[in-house]
């Protein structure tokens, strides 16, 4: 096993990140990956505050998911491309 | 000629879709809309009759995939798979063309007649994109329609095709490729499946759900040889890949799916930031999005009352009117009460107290529930629902819970667990719906002023927090988490929006009316034979010394157990006025409507709980609801002793 320790929990709203893998029970992550969060999937975090739910970007829909499931998509955060401005 | 007359059509899609507005255009039905995924929670059926040809329509619960996670989606599943519709027709959203496509191909895996509704079109054509239906269709080997449900555009093509599709009856199968490794398991393992099992579902789709690890499919592939083959299969794809093979499965579907749709979507202008994106950053917001939400309740509850009151008053007065016109009438004393006392008395307090503040109501519900923010409610408030054991999603039903608690205890099903659904219910049958917002706004608004109607809700979502807490304290597990879809906002369609009302209205009229008359007329006789006395004695110890009220209330709660309204009607028919503060205190009035609000489910929402969760927990619920009213009534009159007369 890879040891990340990086969640969607610790990307900030406006940031992408990169699905590494889900860590969780068969049912939730079966559907978390039915709705796109699939390792190498590309997201985007959208909202990220301690108060709610965590929302993303995927594959063009908004998906808000609790911060105790968020915890367990394990994320690689993608570095924007500082060059070209 | 054909044998077989009657023929069956599914609708299944992805939630949110237009499913069910499809189903209503087409049949005439009338099932809830609204703008959040999943409002369909059991299948409905209509018909369609056209030239010898009936076919019954099914609508499903929206599903993301043929795998299930929450109850809803496994009727959808069970239908499909079991009862073998001769068509489906699968509602896509053209704006989430690869999320929905994911959907599609498992239909087309599972050989099912196809052919696709490419609905919402309207809203793709408004983001300047547009998609290649012929290519499509192409692609996937199944008929392809471009349908705008809300404008009733495509439909009629979409049914020419269906029909004919159905007089036809050909069935051709075509397959999606995976890629080499996994396409050559399920070859292999479909082979051996066609030759040793029978099931209802083909070969093929079995092979695919074993390699993906599905629970309910490997129960019901009970062979040795086969189970062992697939969780052979599976261990080899995960050396391949790196990954567990459903991971690696949905991996290649999903790329299937994107690869299609890439390849008919024309036009890919660049996504700016729309309108939607712009209030959301007010309407989630940790601080705005709260004081957006308290406001935006608070304003509609106040249009409410302010509408309601007014044509309450208009209304009332003017029915009053007749009176002497009855009265005149050539009949005997006893014939003269029934009519006026009973049956217009009934009539009155139905138009004049009920109508004026439900009317408005349902509309401003329906407006919500087609905005879309209801679903930013959910979000909003996930944090609280863990403090009661649940998430966000079950929100939804409470909000439903506004308009009735009936829907809403059936709207529990989108909780994937039988323990939230239960909490959810019970928190539902809290929840105080139009019937109860008629007695808060039409007894405690107008005679002791909003700020106590106000006061009155905040004690209500109080117990209904504290109930929460101490069931999710009693009842072991741990809460599931929010995973769900946030519906674009949309500017919500006139019709639809009467329509819902309409048919929330519908249920008053035919429904409830007729009952609130006979209620009265009922009352009427009790009272000509002096039957109401030793009733009202009976019941006098809890409701005058413990409750405060006049004996005469705990009548009117008992017919309020038929319906909530009823109390504050026949409390009106009890003293022929609809002018409540000449007959009872300030305090009476504060207490009858604290009490109104929590003290039974209605018969309607106690059925509702007993069909979904059986005879006991719905008696539970029932008599705990009730022996809460009371007592938490009594300790209310007597704090309230201290401050009010
Ligand atoms: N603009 C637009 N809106 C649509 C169209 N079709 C449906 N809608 C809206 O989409 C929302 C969802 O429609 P429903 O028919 O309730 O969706 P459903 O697929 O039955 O959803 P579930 O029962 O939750 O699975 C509603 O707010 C509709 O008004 C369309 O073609 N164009
Ligand atoms: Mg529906």
């Amino acid at each position: 096993m890879i040891r990340n320790n990086v969640t969607l929990l610790d990307i900030k709203a406006g940031e992408k990140a990169e699905i590494v893998s889900l860590a969780g029970g068969y049912g939730f992550m079966r559907r978390l990956q039915e709705m796109g969060l699939i390792p190498g999937q590309i997201v985007e975090v959208v909202r990220n505050s301690a108060m709610g739910p965590v929302e993303i970007s995927v594959m063009g829909t908004h998906l808000a998911i609790g911060r105790g499931i968020a915890a367990k998509v394990i994320v690689r955060p993608v570095r924007r491309q500082i060059y070209g401005r | 000629m054909e044998d077989k007359k009657e023929f069956v059509v599914a609708l299944a899609g992805n939630a949110n879709v237009g499913k069910s507005v499809i189903f209503n255009q087409l049949t005439g039905g009338n099932q809830i809309i609204g703008n959040w995924p999943g409002k369909t929670v059991e299948k409905a059926e209509g018909f369609i009759e056209q030239e010898g040809v009936r076919i019954r329509v099914v609508d499903l619960p929206g599903i993301y995939s043929l795998s299930t996670y929450s109850e809803e989606e496994i009727v959808s599943r069970e239908f499909i798979a079991k009862e073998k519709p001769d068509l489906v027709i699968n509602v896509v959203d053209a704006v989430n063309l690869e999320r929905n496509l994911f959907f599609t191909l498992q239909l087309i895996e599972l050989e099912v007649p196809l052919v696709i509704a490419l609905n919402q079109y309207d809203i793709l054509e408004r983001k300047g994109l547009s998609i290649n239906g012929k290519k499509l269709s192409e692609l996937l080997g199944v008929p392809v329609i471009k349908t705008v449900a809300v404008h009733n555009k495509g439909l009629t093509e979409l049914f020419e095709i269906v029909r004919n599709a159905l007089l036809k009856g050909e069935k051709k199968v075509s397959h999606l490729r995976y890629g080499k490794e996994v396409e050559s398991r399920i070859k292999e393992l479909s082979e051996i499946i066609s030759k040793k099992v029978k099931t209802y579902y083909p070969p093929r789709f079995v092979a695919i759900k074993l390699l993906e690890n599905d629970p309910l499919i490997k129960k019901e592939i009970k062979d040795e040889e086969i189970l062992k083959k697939a969780d052979k299969f599976r261990k080899e794809l995960k050396e391949i890949h790196g990954e567990e093979a459903e991971t690696v499965i949905i991996s290649e579907r999903y790329a299937i799916a994107s690869r299609i749709a890439e390849s008919v979507i024309e036009r890919k202008s660049t996504l700016k930031e729309s309108m939607g994106d712009w209030f959301d950053k007010i309407a989630l917001d940790k601080v705005w999005g709260y004081v957006f939400f308290i406001l935006v309740t608070i304003g509609i509850f106040y249009a409410v009352f302010k509408f309601g009151s007014f044509f309450s008053d208009l209304l009332s007065n003017w029915l009053e009117s007749f009176k002497p016109i009855f009265m005149r009438m050539p009949l005997t004393p006893f014939w003269n009460k029934i009519l006026w006392d009973g049956i217009m008395e009934g009539v009155i307090a139905g138009i004049g107290i009920v109508l004026p503040y439900i009317a408005p109501f349902y509309l401003i519900l329906a407006f919500l529930e087609d905005s879309g923010y209801l679903a930013r409610i959910a979000f909003l408030t996930d944090n609280v629902m863990h403090k009661l054991g649940l998430h966000g999603k079950a929100f939804m039903p409470l909000i439903e819970g506004f308009g009735c608690n009936v829907p809403a205890v059936l709207g529990t099903r989108i909780m994937e667990r039988d323990r939230d659904r239960f909490i959810a219910a019970i928190l539902a049958t809290l929840v105080p719906c139009s019937a109860r917002t008629v007695i808060i706004l039409g007894l405690v608004a107008t005679f002791l002023g909003p700020v106590y109607a106000l006061i009155i809700y905040v004690l209500d979502f109080i117990l209904i927090l504290i109930t929460g807490r101490i069931l999710n304290k009693f009842m072991k597990g741990t809460p599931s988490g929010l995973i769900m879809e946030m519906p674009r906002y949309r500017k919500p369609v006139m019709k639809i929006i009467l329509k819902q009302t309409w048919i929330r209205l519908k249920d008053f009229v035919y429904f409830a009316f007729p009952i609130i008359i006979v209620a009265n007329v009922v009352m009427e006789i009790f009272s000509i034979f002096n039957w109401i006395k030793p009733v009202a004695n009976f019941l006098k110890p809890v409701m005058t010394d413990f409750l405060g009220l006049p004996p005469l209330a705990g009548i009117t709660f008992l017919f309020g157990i038929l319906r909530k309204e009823l109390t504050l009607v026949m409390l009106s028919t009890l003293y022929h006025t609809t002018n409540f503060a000449k007959v009872l205190t300030p305090r009476q009035i504060f207490i009858f409507g604290f009490v109104t609000m929590i003290y039974i489910p209605c018969v309607a929402t106690i059925a509702a709980l007993k069909r979904e969760f059986g005879w006991k927990r719905a008696t539970a619920v029932t008599v705990g609801e009730f022996v809460g009213a009371i007592v938490l009534g009594g300790i209310l009159n007597q704090i309230l002793k201290l401050f009010m007369p």
